[in-house]
C-alpha cells in the first residue's frame, strides 16, 4: 500500500501515442486484437491493488510469439512505452499501464512441451499456473510454486514477480524453478536466458531476470524445472487460544528438522471472516491462532512426523490437533486458506493485501505491534501468512470511497510497513514493489543500491521504455555515463 | 526458540572502506585487481591478467547468527568451516559441499557459484544466498537482497553477482540461509553397472525410486576407491529423515544393487580429491543424457592421465577430475580438447583448465547482454578481467 492516497486520474496520461500504431499493430494481430475505446480499456484499469487505476491508451493481445516480437518491434520503431500484463493479479500495481500501451500475454497459452523423464516443461507465457499444473498432474509431476491466486495468475506473471506460495516453504520460489527464459528486449531483439539443461558458465541472467517486473524485457518462453508429485501428503489443523503460542509452534517444527511442505498461519479475525462465508472450512472461530501445516514425501515416516508436529503443537500450547483424514478434508481445510482474500473482499468494497516478511523469531513481536496499529487506527486487520516463511499478510479490508476512512487505512498501513522494516525484514516477500512499494525502497535500500539496480536495468532497457515509472523511484537512477559501444548491440 | 544472536570476532584487519577505496583507487589508475579469498582455489577460472591481489582472508568473522530465523550473515572471507561449527552447535548447517576443503571461503564459493553433491536436494549458491553487500568495480558498495528468507523487493542484483566469479563487485558479506538437521542422516552406497544402456536403467530406476536423497552421487571405481569404496562403480548416497523415512529408503536403495559399506567420512574425501588434480571440469546435461556423457568422458583418453569422474544424479550434473601421474607434465592443452566437448548436449562449465582455458573453453560473458552488465558494473574492466574469457 502505498505512501499516498492515489487519486483517480484521467485516462490518457502524459504520452502521445503515434496516431498510425493502432493500424500498424492491428496489422500483426488482427483488428479484434487491439482496444483503443476507452470503454474497451476500462477493464484493465487495475491489478487488485486498490484506490489505483490507471488506464492504457491502447491495448494490444498478440496471439503467437511471432506477433509478440512484431508488435514490440512496432512499438520501439515509434518509441512507444508499453507494460506486459499477464492476468492482471499483481497487486502491486506492476501491470498498470498510464496512458501508454498494454501488451497482452493472455493469449499466449500453449504448454510447448513437458519432458517428463527430463523433469522440465516449456510453456508459453500466458499459462495459467494452475492449467500447467492440471496437465502435469496425471503424470506424477507438479510446477512447485503455488501463489493463491494460481487459478487465475500466469507463468510469465509468476516469473516477472518471482511469485511464491503456500508450499514455498519446501519447495522454494519460482526463481528455483526457473531454467530458461526467452526474452524479447524493448528493442525488439530476442535473446535466451539461462539453459534449459540447468546450470551454465556465465553470468545468472534467468536469476537477474526473473523478478524484474516486468522492467526487463517481454518472456515468451519460459522452461521450467518440474518436481516429482509426493507419495504421501498430511494436513493438519493446529489451533491456539494465543498467537504467541501459533508462534511458538511455528519456531519449534522450522527448528526440528522437519520441513513442511507448508506452515500457514490465520489469526482470529481472518479465521472468523472465512467460517462466516461460504468458504467456511471447519476452523473453531473463538481461536487466536490457526496453523495450518503440511508434511509431503514418501509415505515411510511421515506418520511419525505427523506425530511429532501433533507433540510439538500441543506443547506450545495448542488446544487440538486435527489431521485431515482424506482429500476431501484436507481440501476443505486448504479451501479456507485460499479462499480467505476472498472472504475479507466481502466484508468491504475494497481489499489492502500487505506483503513483507520479517525475522521469523520476531513474529510473536510484531503480531502485537500490528494489533496495537489497528485499535489505534479504528481499522480491522486479518493476519494471514506463511509462517514458515516469516511472509506476512496483513489485510485490511475497507471502503476507499471514504476518503477519511482510506487515510486511517493508509496510516495503518505505513506504520505496519514500518515495523517490518524496524524489524530487520523487508518490504514485499511476493507481490513485487510495482507502484505501490516504490516509495518505501529508499528505507531499506542505500541510494548506491538503487542507482545499481537502475543500471541493471538499463542493460535491457536503456530508454527505460517498458513498464516505465516502476520498482526503483526515478530519481534514484543517478546519470549513468557508459560508453556508446558498451551499450550497443 | 530465543532471539539469540551469536557472532564471532573473526579477522577484520582490513574494512569495508579500505576494499572500496583499494577498488576506487584501481579504477582510476586501471590497474587490476585479482579478487582472492583464502587462495585455495586460484588457479580456478581462466588466466587473469592483474598485477595486484585484493585477498578478502582478513575480512572474516560471523557477523550475525540467529538460529530461530535459520539465516546467517558473514563475511567474505569466513571459512566454510567456521560457519559449520558454528550453526552444528545449533543442530544446522549450511548446506553447501564445494570441491576442496572446509578451510575455503564462503565468499569464494558464493562468487563462483560452486556447489558439491548436496546440490541435489538444496540447490546451488544462487538458491541459498538471501542477500549480500559488494564493492562495484567503481568502489562503492551496495547492499542488494535482504537478510530473511524470502524478499522480492528491487531487482535481483545477488542472483547477478552470485556466480560471477568476482568480475561485477567484490562480495564483502553474505547472509545465507541454514537448514536444521534431520533427525537421523546415513550413508550408504551400492554398486550399479559401469556403463551403457544397463547404467542407464539403473539411473532411470534411480530417478524414480522411492528416494528423497540429500545427495546422490555416482562415482567412478577411481573415484570410489579414493573415497574409500570397493566395487567398481558406485552410487553414494547420503539420506536424512526420521528412524523410519530413513531405514525405508536404505531398503530401497539396497534393492538397487549390491550394497557397499559406506561411512559419512567419504563425502569429505570426495570433496579432498580436488587437491590431487591437474584439471577439473563440470557438465551440465538433461537427466536422460546424463549415462551417455558418463560414457563418453569413459572413452576419451588423455595420455597416461586418468579421468576421473563423479556426476550428481538428480540434477544433471557430471564432473570430470584429470589427474596426472607422478612426476609427469599437466596435459596438454589439444589432448583435453576431447574431453571439454564429449557431447553436443552437455554444457561446459569450466572450473581448473589454467592455461588451456580459453583454448578449450569459449568466453563465457562474450554475449551482448553479458558485455553490458560488465560495462555497468566494472566499466574499468579491474575486477578479474578475464577469469570467465575476454568479451571482444
Ligand atoms: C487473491 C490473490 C492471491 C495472491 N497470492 C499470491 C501468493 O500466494 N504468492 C504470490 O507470489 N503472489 C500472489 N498474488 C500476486 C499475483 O497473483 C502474482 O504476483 C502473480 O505472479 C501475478 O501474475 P499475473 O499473470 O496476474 O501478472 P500481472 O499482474 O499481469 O503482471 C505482474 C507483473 O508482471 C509483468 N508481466 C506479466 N507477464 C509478463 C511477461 N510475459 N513478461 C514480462 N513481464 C510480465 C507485468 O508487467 C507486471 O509488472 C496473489 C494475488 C491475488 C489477487
Amino acid at each position: 500500500m502505498s505512501l499516498n492516497a492515489e487519486p483517480a486520474r484521467p485516462p490518457g496520461g502524459d504520452y502521445t501515442l503515434d496516431a498510425g500504431l493502432a493500424r500498424t499493430l492491428a496489422e500483426i494481430v488482427g483488428e479484434k486484437h487491439v482496444l483503443s475505446r476507452q470503454s474497451q480499456l476500462l477493464v484493465y484499469n487495475s491489478d487488485g491493488l486498490p484506490g489505483y487505476r490507471r488506464q492504457p491508451s491502447l491495448a494490444v493481445f498478440p496471439g503467437t510469439r511471432d506477433e509478440v516480437i512484431e508488435v514490440v518491434r512496432a512499438l520501439h520503431a515509434v518509441g512507444a512505452p508499453f507494460v506486459p500484463r499477464g492476468a492482471g493479479t499483481g497487486l502491486s500495481g506492476g501491470a498498470l499501464a498510464d496512458g501508454i500501451v498494454l501488451l497482452g500475454l493472455n493469449r499466449l497459452k500453449q504448454i510447448i512441451s513437458i519432458d517428463v523423464e527430463n523433469r522440465t516443461a516449456t510453456v508459453e507465457p500466458g499459462v495459467v499456473n494452475l492449467h500447467l499444473n492440471r496437465a502435469l498432474g496425471p503424470k506424477g509431476l507438479l510446477y512447485a510454486p503455488d501463489p493463491s491466486s494460481q487459478a487465475a495468475c500466469t507463468i510469465g506473471g509468476n516469473v516477472a514477480e518471482n511469485a511464491g506460495g503456500p508450499h514455498c516453504l519446501k519447495y522454494g520460489v519460482t526463481l528455483n524453478h526457473i531454467l530458461a527464459v526467452t526474452v524479447v528486449l524493448p528493442n525488439g531483439s530476442v535473446v535466451t536466458l539461462g539453459d534449459e539443461v540447468g546450470d551454465h558458465a556465465g553470468y545468472d541472467l534467468v536469476g537477474a531476470f526473473v523478478g524484474s517486473e516486468g522492467c526487463f524485457g517481454v518472456a515468451i518462453e519460459i522452461t521450467v524445472r518440474l518436481t516429482r508429485a509426493p507419495e504421501a501428503v498430511r494436513t493438519m489443523l493446529a489451533d491456539f487460544l494465543t498467537i504467541d503460542g501459533g508462534a511458538r509452534a511455528t519456531s519449534a517444527i522450522v527448528a526440528s528438522g522437519m520441513v513442511p511442505a507448508a506452515l500457514e498461519f490465520l489469526d482470529g479475525p481472518t479465521t472468523r471472516v472465512v467460517e462466516s462465508s461460504i468458504y467456511a472450512a471447519g476452523y473453531p472461530t473463538d481461536a487466536e491462532a490457526i496453523l495450518l501445516v503440511e508434511l509431503d514425501g514418501l509415505v515411510d515416516g511421515i506418520d511419525v512426523d505427523v506425530e511429532r508436529v501433533k507433540r510439538i503443537c500441543m506443547d506450545a500450547g495448542a488446544r487440538n490437533v486435527r489431521v485431515a483424514r482424506d482429500d476431501a478434508e484436507r481440501l476443505k481445510l486448504w479451501q479456507g486458506r485460499k479462499k480467505a482474500f476472498g472472504a475479507m473482499g466481502r466484508l468491504a468494497p475494497h481489499l489492502v493485501v500487505q506483503d513483507a516478511v520479517i525475522p521469523r523469531t520476531k513474529i510473536p513481536e510484531i503480531l502485537a505491534a500490528i494489533h496495537g496499529i489497528s485499535q489505534k487506527y479504528g481499522v480491522l486487520v486479518c493476519n494471514i501468512f506463511h509462517a514458515g516463511d516469516g511472509n506476512l499478510h496483513p489485510n485490511i479490508p475497507y471502503n476507499a470511497d471514504d476518503a477519511e476512512q482510506s487515510e486511517r487505512v493508509h496510516q495503518a498501513m505505513r506504520e505496519i510497513m514500518g515495523v517490518c522494516i524496524a524489524a530487520g525484514g523487508t518490504i514485499t516477500g511476493e507481490h513485487g514493489v510495482g507502484l505501490d512499494k516504490i516509495g518505501y525502497m529508499e528505507k531499506i535500500f542505500t541510494p548506491n543500491s538503487l542507482a545499481a539496480m537502475c543500471r541493471l536495468r538499463e542493460v535491457f532497457d536503456p530508454e527505460r521504455r517498458i513498464n516505465p515509472g516502476k520498482v526503483v523511484p526515478l530519481h534514484s537512477c543517478r546519470e549513468w555515463h557508459a560508453t556508446p559501444a558498451g551499450r550497443g548491440e | 526458540m530465543a532471539r539469540h544472536a551469536s557472532r564471532t570476532r573473526g579477522v577484520t584487519a582490513l574494512t569495508l572502506s579500505e576494499i572500496g577505496s583499494r577498488v576506487a583507487g584501481a579504477a582510476e589508475s586501471g590497474r587490476a585487481l585479482r579478487i582472492a579469498g583464502r587462495g585455495s582455489w586460484l588457479e580456478a577460472g581462466a588466466p587473469v591478467a592483474a598485477g595486484e591481489t585484493l585477498s578478502l582472508a582478513a575480512y572474516s568473522g560471523i557477523v550475525d547468527y540467529v538460529p530461530g530465523d535459520l539465516t546467517i550473515t558473514v563475511r567474505a572471507g569466513t571459512p566454510l568451516g567456521e560457519i559449520a561449527a558454528a550453526t552444528a552447535e545449533h543442530g544446522q548447517w549450511l548446506p553447501l559441499d564445494p570441491p576442496g576443503s572446509p578451510d575455503g571461503s564462503i565468499g569464494a564459493t558464493v562468487a563462483t557459484g560452486s556447489y558439491g553433491p548436496l546440490a541435489s536436494a538444496f540447490g546451488r549458491p544462487r538458491d541459498q544466498v538471501l542477500g549480500l553487500e559488494a564493492v562495484t568495480g567503481t568502489g562503492e558498495v551496495i547492499t542488494v537482497g535482504s537478510r530473511v528468507v524470502k524478499n522480492v523487493a528491487g531487482f535481483d542484483l545477488t542472483r547477478l553477482l552470485v556466480g560471477s566469479w568476482g568480475t561485477l563487485g567484490v562480495i564483502t558479506q553474505i547472509t545465507l540461509r541454514l537448514r536444521a538437521r534431520s533427525d537421523v542422516e546415513r550413508t550408504a552406497a551400492v554398486a550399479v553397472p559401469a556403463r551403457g544402456p544397463k547404467l542407464a536403467a539403473a539411473l532411470a530406476t534411480v530417478r524414480n525410486a522411492r528416494l528423497a536423497p540429500l545427495a546422490l552421487e555416482l562415482l567412478s571405481p577411481e573415484v570410489a576407491e579414493g573415497v574409500g569404496l570397493r566395487g567398481g562403480t558406485v552410487l553414494l548416497a547420503r539420506l536424512g529423515g526420521n528412524d523410519e523415512s530413513v531405514n525405508a529408503q536404505l531398503a530401497e536403495l539396497a534393492s538397487l544393487g549390491e550394497s557397499i559399506t559406506a561411512s559419512d567420512g567419504c563425502w569429505e574425501r570426495l570433496r579432498a580429491l580436488d587437491a590431487e588434480m591437474t584439471a577439473t571440469l563440470r557438465f551440465s546435461t538433461p537427466l536422460t543424457d546424463l549415462p551417455i556423457l558418463w560414457d563418453a568422458l569413459a572413452d576419451v583418453s588423455v595420455g597416461d592421465h586418468l579421468i576421473l569422474r563423479h556426476a550428481t544424479v538428480m540434477r544433471g550434473i557430471v564432473r570430470c577430475l584429470v589427474r596426472t601421474p607422478a612426476g609427469a607434465a599437466p596435459p596438454a592443452p589439444d589432448s583435453l580438447a576431447a574431453v571439454a566437448r564429449p557431447l553436443e548436449s552437455a554444457r561446459l562449465i569450466p572450473e581448473r583448465l589454467g592455461a588451456m582455458w580459453s583454448r578449450l573453453a569459449p568466453s563465457s560473458v562474450n554475449d551482448p547482454i553479458s558485455r553490458r552488465v560488465k560495462e555497468a558494473f566494472d566499466p574499468a574492466n579491474v575486477l578479474n578481467p578475464g577469469i570467465l574469457g575476454a568479451a571482444q
